[in-house]
């Protein structure tokens, strides 16, 4: 794994993307990158468009201008799959785990793509299938063990409280190993103590397995406590991009979140 | 048994580790979950890696008389650590890991530590917030490295790069730490356990190797413990009960310790280990109780019916057969057909299918929970003991269980009941000395080398103890019988409605009470009744409510009659207190433990009115609120008499 | 005693059978959330074409492979050609496509092959199973022994796929949820293709044993639609519920019709399922082992 964290090169860079929904504009000419091994978080209020930009770089929605650059590939219309395929995992703001299946089952989704076997030998589960499948369970423990979830691994997911299944989710988005993590409001609907810890396993993920973090997240002050830099949305605008020192100074922000009329 | 015979013989716990490493090579001897799979050391791996870590302690500095602090939950290298410290003429010192950091700079400085080993980053993140406080702390060894990699301070050594150079060490001197055991003699420190203490400062209870080693060896050959059993090792190390049991027992017999994967997962642990041998407080037994009771109340109705009629069935006969008492056919059909039904799986869910013994200890466990567990066929027992005697002093033997009792003093110990009441213990299984306290040592341990463990007790007609309260609480009615408040208080708890009971009877002619019921029982009740009521304080005055109780209190009152010594302390008048008896008011000690005196004081006037006779009295009481605000409660609290009932064994006696 | 021994064990070893036809229905309802009402049709397409390979010369051998790359390209054309274009579409627009896609099998089955009755000889002769016979005195059918056991083998050998594997976690993680079974990278085209191939091959075995049995014909589609009691029984969504749900169904009629079809005239075999199906549905709409929905309100 990396050697502690050091912020590094540009591997996403998105440029001038707008997208509309029929006449509606959702984001317009908005531009901003993403360094590796940073924290990068965007903020608005709601409406802003901050869940469509998210939308945009995991290939849910094609934006109709503009361009994405991951890692110097160009991706304009790249699709959610071929997103997960290049290493950009998510979660979602309404949690989209499968209910039905066993914390152990979620995540060993996420390895989904890691697995190599073919079809036949899937099906007799047989020789080196198998294998695999123990490899890969060794992956998913440790991911567990990270996360804390020990006690819950046998548990179908719809019977956990909303805090751990934010936290299965995340668990579900590690195990594919992607180089970027798509959070979406990691810490809505978190009671306090269950925000602490979801802030220090965000913070452990980018700093000992350097993994990349674009997060959205509404509360402001877990934002700037965790975030390198923000970028602010506003009615589909970037209204400003820095630190989160600058970007609290910024009038145009601080109107914002005040709802001065434009 | 020439394995007990050699066993006797070997008067350390580094010399037995080495005694098993030789017989039992290949023999499990610590399991621990790890991302997700049980791992297994066995004996001979064990004494590898426990010289790995001593050498690479003596590497380090660590010497003959240093003390060793070990903080963190139950890991098999923490467990290992007491023996790398033994080896080299160390005391571990093993400290509550979730302990505030007051109380740990406490022992840390009363123990004069330089070493400790903890588990991971959080300890060391206490350990380094209070660096200041310790100067005598020199190095500080991790268990687990996770999120330490940033950390660089030359005193913290993660145990791997510590046994790396132990196994170095010990490659260039390989007879060193072999001659190191050879000095260790039966009359060490093998351990240093700090008391809690109620009152005053924390004590360090130093006990020997040959103490712990009887306490062991009197249990072990008591219940025919052998390498085969299993323990769950998951209680506090640093407390004496997880010492005895998963420390020198697992040390003299050979058995297998199995760590949980983390304090979160013990009971699916359990049920995947399935132990021979379980110890467990009283409040975990009641938890797991409550957890079977709710899922049975939610289970279909065919599943719930079976289950009451069988747990009948259990309640009428399980406890005999367990016993191995007379029991009419027809039950003892009904009993297998229950165990293939009800208990078989009951059990199974619980992880004690295999269980063999299960002790409890600590606080009085309610007679009805006891039976519980017996009556589905858990080998349940009690004992009793203290830090200072190894908790070694009284065992129940099977067959021979009573419900209030603690035993029959175990082998090699004797007890004795001074004039006042206070149970006084003499045998290998006491202490040292508390640790540079002369005055303790001193105050604790008579000329007649008797430990006074600070209990009142006493024995029953079969020559078993029976602990009633602790000394200092037991005070002398009017008449001049016997008051034991708590009890009192204990049998009046044991009641499901009632969460808090406090006597009074103290140079009094009767004993009264002041109860508090359990809201969510009680409220339960209720509602079930349709009886509306808007919160604590109303709920408490209902009729129904005091109806409620009062049968409570009578029963009561109908077991005490049973008792020759208690049977004047039955409750003559009680009433519902308008609050809960609370922390925040200072009325509770943290521990939940009521503090008798100042409610004495605070409630003065209800006291009067209870033994002035009349049926009700206003009171009026401050109380803080969860957010710091502070009001008023008030009420006109009844005051109602309980029935009382003449003494049995007086009857008997005449 | 023997006789309703007899009676049980033919209806269990029957039920086997309807199992495994429930498990074409499983398998896509759970993937797809579409109802495929075709499966009758594919069973059918499956018997007929085996058994005209076989008519024209063929050894079974090699007509139930060709056979079964047939039903696996039946299976990856339905999913490209009918159901991807509807993806999102109303679970109701997507039943009505496959009871389209019903008769057009049906249809083409019958344009190749013909409607004759054909007979169909697996080499599994038809009579009781003689040391059964002897020392219990039960008639038991060796071909519905063999029938059954590969039924059984077949049926466990999916719950193993299903319960153990990659695919078969990534098929009840597309079941449970579309869009984030695609944002961590499982193909859903490449999932569902595999689930109408693995339809088609169980849809050939059903086909196989049925027609075999009952003479390969176009009443086999009714054989498939004995499925529906077995599915409402068991749930729509289990696996285990199907085969549960298969038993209870092919014992029960078998018992019905002896033990009770006397008193009312006999032939309730044909329908008493469904009652019993109806009737279960009053007090368990989820079945056995569905899933129950609990909406909140």
């Amino acid at each position: 794994m990396s050697e502690g964290r050091q912020i590094g090169e540009v591997i996403l860079d998105l440029k001038n993307i707008s997208l509309r929904f029929g006449g509606v504009k959702a984001l317009t000419d908005i531009s901003f990158d993403v360094r590796e091994h940073e924290v990068r978080a965007i903020i608005g209020p709601n409406g802003a468009g901050k869940s469509s930009m998210l939308n945009v770089i995991n290939g849910v929605y094609r934006p109709q201008e503009g361009d994405i650059v991951f890692r110097g590939k160009h991706h304009r219309d790249m699709n959610t799959y071929e997103a997960a395929k290049a290493g950009i995992a998510r979660t979602f703001q309404n949690i989209a785990l499968f209910k039905g299946m066993t914390v152990l089952d979620n995540i060993m989704t996420g390895r989904n793509l890691k697995m190599k076997s073919n079809f036949l030998l899937d099906a007799l589960y047989w020789g080196p299938a198998q294998r695999e499948e123990i490899a890969h369970r060794r992956k998913v423990e440790e991911i567990i063990d990270f996360l804390e979830i020990q006690h819950i691994r046998k548990t179908p997911v719809a019977r956990l409280p909303y805090g751990l299944q934010k936290r299965v989710e995340l668990g579900r988005a590690l195990a594919a190993e992607p180089s970027i993590l798509l959070l979406d409001e990691p810490m809505a609907g978190m009671n306090v103590e269950e925000k602490q810890d979801m802030c220090r396993f965000i913070l452990d993920v980018n700093d000992q397995l350097g993994t990349t973090i674009v997060l959205i997240e509404h509360d402001m002050g877990v934002v700037m406590d965790i975030s390198d830099r923000v970028v602010v949305l506003d009615y589909g605008k970037k209204i400003a991009d820095g630190t989160p020192d600058e970007v609290r100074a910024n009038q145009d922000v601080i109107d914002a979140y005040l709802g001065v009329a434009h | 048994m020439s394995d007990n015979v050699r066993l006797s013989s070997l008067s350390t716990f580094p010399r037995l580790l080495k005694h098993h490493a030789q017989v039992r090579p290949n023999h499990p001897a610590t399991r621990e979950k790890d991302l997700g799979i049980w791992q297994t050391w066995t004996w001979s791996q064990v004494a590898e890696e426990v010289r790995a870590m001593a050498c690479g302690l003596a590497e380090l500095g660590f010497k003959r008389g240093d003390n060793l602090a070990i903080i963190g939950d139950n890991r098999p290298r923490l467990y290992w650590a007491m023996y790398a410290a033994q080896c080299l003429g160390g005391v571990p010192v093993p400290l509550y890991q979730d302990a505030v950091a007051a109380e740990m700079v406490f022992v840390l400085q009363d123990a004069g530590i330089k070493f400790a080993i903890v588990e991971d980053q959080e300890q060391v993140d206490k350990l380094l917030e209070n660096m200041s406080q310790c100067p005598d702390l020199q190095h500080i060894l991790y268990d687990d490295p996770r999120g330490l990699r940033h950390y660089n301070q030359a005193f913290l050594h993660g145990l791997d790069e510590v046994q790396e150079m132990g196994r170095i060490h010990n490659r260039n001197h390989p007879e060193f730490l072999d001659g190191e055991i050879e000095l260790g003699k039966s009359d060490d420190v093998a351990v240093m356990l700090y008391t809690s203490g109620t009152t005053g400062k924390p004590k360090g209870v130093c006990q020997t190797h040959g103490a712990f080693i009887a306490a062991a060896q009197s249990g072990c050959e008591f219940d025919k413990l052998g390498p085969d059993d299993n323990i769950l090792s998951y209680l506090p190390m640093a407390w004496v009960g997880d010492h005895l049991f998963s420390f020198a027992q697992a040390a003299y017999a050979g058995f297998t310790i199995n760590c949980p994967e983390s304090g979160d997962t013990v009971m699916t642990d359990m049920r995947e280990i399935g132990p021979s041998y379980y110890f467990a407080p009283p409040r975990v037994f009641e938890n797991l109780l409550t957890q079977v009771m709710i899922r049975m109340e939610d289970a279909g109705a065919l599943k719930r019916n079976m289950f009451h009629y069988f747990m009948g069935v259990a309640r009428r006969c399980g406890a005999e057969i367990l016993d191995g008492k007379p029991v009419s056919g027809t039950d003892r059909l009904l009993y297998a057909l229950g165990n293939l039904l009800v208990y078989g799986p009951l059990r199974n869910v619980l992880g004690m299918s295999r269980i063999r013994v299960a002790y409890t200890a600590g606080a009085a466990i309610g007679p009805d929970l006891f039976r519980f567990y017996r009556s589905i066929g858990v080998n349940l027992k009690q004992l009793y003991g203290a830090t200072e005697t190894c908790a070694a002093v009284c065992l129940q033997p099977d067959g021979q269980i009573k419900f209030d009792t603690v035993g029959p003093p175990a082998p090699g110990v004797e007890v004795k009941i001074d004039d006042s009441g206070e149970v006084l213990v003499r045998g290998a299984v006491m202490l040292k000395e508390y640790y540079k306290r002369p005055d303790a040592t001193a105050e604790s341990i008579d000329a007649q080398g008797y430990f006074h463990t600070g209990d009142a007790g006493f024995f029953d007609e079969d020559g078993h103890l029976k602990i009633i309260d602790r000394a200092k609480d037991v005070g002398k009615l009017a008449s001049g019988a016997m008051f034991a408040p708590n009890y009192i208080e204990n049998k009046l708890k044991f009641f499901s409605h009632i969460k808090e009971a406090v006597a009074f009877g103290d140079r009094k002619d009767e004993v009264c009470a002041f109860i508090n019921i359990d809201m969510g029982a009680v409220g339960n009740w209720a509602e079930r009744r349709n009886i509306a009521y808007s919160g604590y304080t109303d709920l408490a005055q209902k009729t129904e409510v005091y109806e409620l109780i009062r049968e409570c209190v009578e029963q009561a009152n109908a077991e005490l009659a049973h008792d020759a010594m208690l049977s004047d302390s039955q409750v003559h008048r009680f009433l519902i207190l308008h609050k809960e008896l609370d922390p925040d008011d200072d009325e509770l000690t943290r521990t939940r433990k009521v503090r008798r005196g100042f409610i004495a004081e605070k409630y003065g006037v209800l006291i009067d009115a209870l033994y002035s006779g009349k049926a009700s009295q206003f009171i009026e009481t401050e109380v803080k609120f969860e957010d710091g605000r502070k009001g008023k409660v008030s009420a006109d609290l009844r005051i109602m008499e309980a029935k009382t009932f003449p003494s049995q064994a007086a009857k008997k006696a005449a | 005693m023997q006789f309703f021994l007899e009676v049980l064990i033919g209806g269990l070893l029957s039920g086997v059978m309807y199992a495994l036809v429930a498990l074409g229905y499983v398998l896509i309802y759970k993937a797809s959330g579409v109802f495929n009402f075709a499966q009758g049709a594919m069973v059918f397409f499956a018997a007929l074409t085996t058994a005209g390979l076989v008519d024209s010369g063929l050894s079974l051998w090699l007509a139930a492979p060709l056979t079964m790359v047939a039903m696996v390209a039946l299976g990856l054309l339905t999913e490209k050609i009918v159901l991807r274009p509807l993806v999102a579409q109303h679970e109701i627009t997507l039943f009505m496509a496959t009871i389209g896609l019903t008769f057009f099998v049906e249809g083409l089955a019958q344009a190749i092959w013909g409607a004759n009755v054909r007979s169909l000889d697996l080499g599994i002769e038809d009579v009781p199973l003689e040391w059964l016979l002897e020392n219990a005195n039960i008639a038991i059918s060796q071909f519905d022994l063999v029938a059954s056991g590969i039924a059984a083998a077949l049926v466990t050998m999916l719950a193993i796929f299903f319960s153990k594997t990659k695919i078969g976690r990534a098929l009840r993680a597309v079941a449970d949820d579309h869009q984030a079974a695609l944002s961590i990278g499982i193909p859903l085209q490449h999932i569902w293709g595999i689930v109408w191939g693995v339809a088609g091959f169980v849809a050939l075995v059903a086909g196989l044993l049925w027609g075999s049995r009952n003479g390969v014909q176009f009443a086999l589609t009714f054989v498939a639609l004995k499925a529906l009691p077995v599915l409402i029984l068991g749930g729509f969504t289990s696996v285990p519920g199907a085969i549960v749900g298969g038993l209870i169904i092919g014992a029960s009629e078998k018992l019905a019709e002896v033990y009770i079809g006397p008193h009312v005239g006999g032939g309730i075999e044909g329908w008493f399922p469904y009652v019993l199906a109806l009737l279960f549905l009053l007090v368990r709409p989820e079945g056995l082992f569905g899933e129950k929905i609990i909406r909140r309100i």
